[in-house]
């Protein structure tokens, strides 16, 4: 398959944006355990709706996604992180 | 045979503190008496939690981590369970994660010392490079 450029110089199509490569913040820092209790890093990792985030998302190790997944669950049922959303009233 | 445990639990904010620490005595007696060792107690005293719980908004966090027989946990989860004060509680093993942890962190402190290893090679190397190329232009200059 020919490249599709409009230049017609032969050369490749430009490449508008260069992804930056995503790091695991886990194995930056070397954290090695996860802990539930320290519920502000924990929330670095959750959405605006409280669902957690996939590691293709955040860019952590599939080690840490693990232990990630799992302490955020255990400080939720600790009350530590929300389950969901809060609740809106409705007027 | 013994491990490593870490007892969590939210006491209701009704409860005055004295009430707290006759709950957290309590707990640390039946560890004592199994010939268990409290490595650590962490009270966080009275937060905010996430969300309610039984209509409660605030609760009383105290988490214990200890070194005893598998057993008694089990008689202290079921005791915790009774406590109608007691809203939330949580006990982990923390002996497996500890193994995996202490692995990883030898494993990357090896990778860090053969990093170095060559980095400080290489920047010698550069150091060298870099001192022959300043007596080359002193030489310059001088001339």
């Amino acid at each position: 398959m020919q490249p599709r450029s409009n230049t017609g110089d032969g050369k490749p199509p430009k490449k508008y944006y260069s992804a930056r490569k995503k790091y695991c913040a886990f194995c930056k820092d070397k954290i090695t355990l996860i802990d539930y209790k320290n519920h502000k890093n924990l929330e670095n990792f959750i959405s605006e709706t409280g669902r957690i985030f996939p590691a293709r998302v955040s860019g952590t190790c599939a080690y840490h996604q693990k232990q990630l997944s799992k302490a955020i669950k255990r400080a939720r049922q600790m009350a530590l992180i929300r389950f969901t959303e809060e609740k809106k009233r409705i007027t | 045979m013994t491990s490593r445990y870490e007892i969590g639990f939210i006491v209701t904010p009704e409860v005055n503190e004295e009430e707290v620490k006759k709950i957290i005595e309590s707990i640390t007696a039946t560890i004592k008496k199994a010939n268990g060792v409290i490595e650590n107690l962490d009270e966080w005293g009275r937060k905010k939690m996430a969300f309610p719980i039984k209509k409660n908004l605030e609760g009383y966090y105290v988490f214990i981590q200890t070194e005893v027989d598998g057993a008694i946990i089990a008689t202290l989860e079921r005791r915790l369970k009774q406590m109608e004060k007691v809203l939330r509680f949580i006990t982990l093993r923390l002996d497996d994660k500890l193994k995996k942890s202490n692995k990883l962190t030898k494993k990357w402190a090896k990778i860090d010392k053969i990093r170095k290893k060559t980095m400080a090679s290489s920047s010698e190397e550069k150091e060298s490079e870099d001192f022959l190329e300043n007596e080359e232009e002193t030489d310059a200059t001088e001339k």
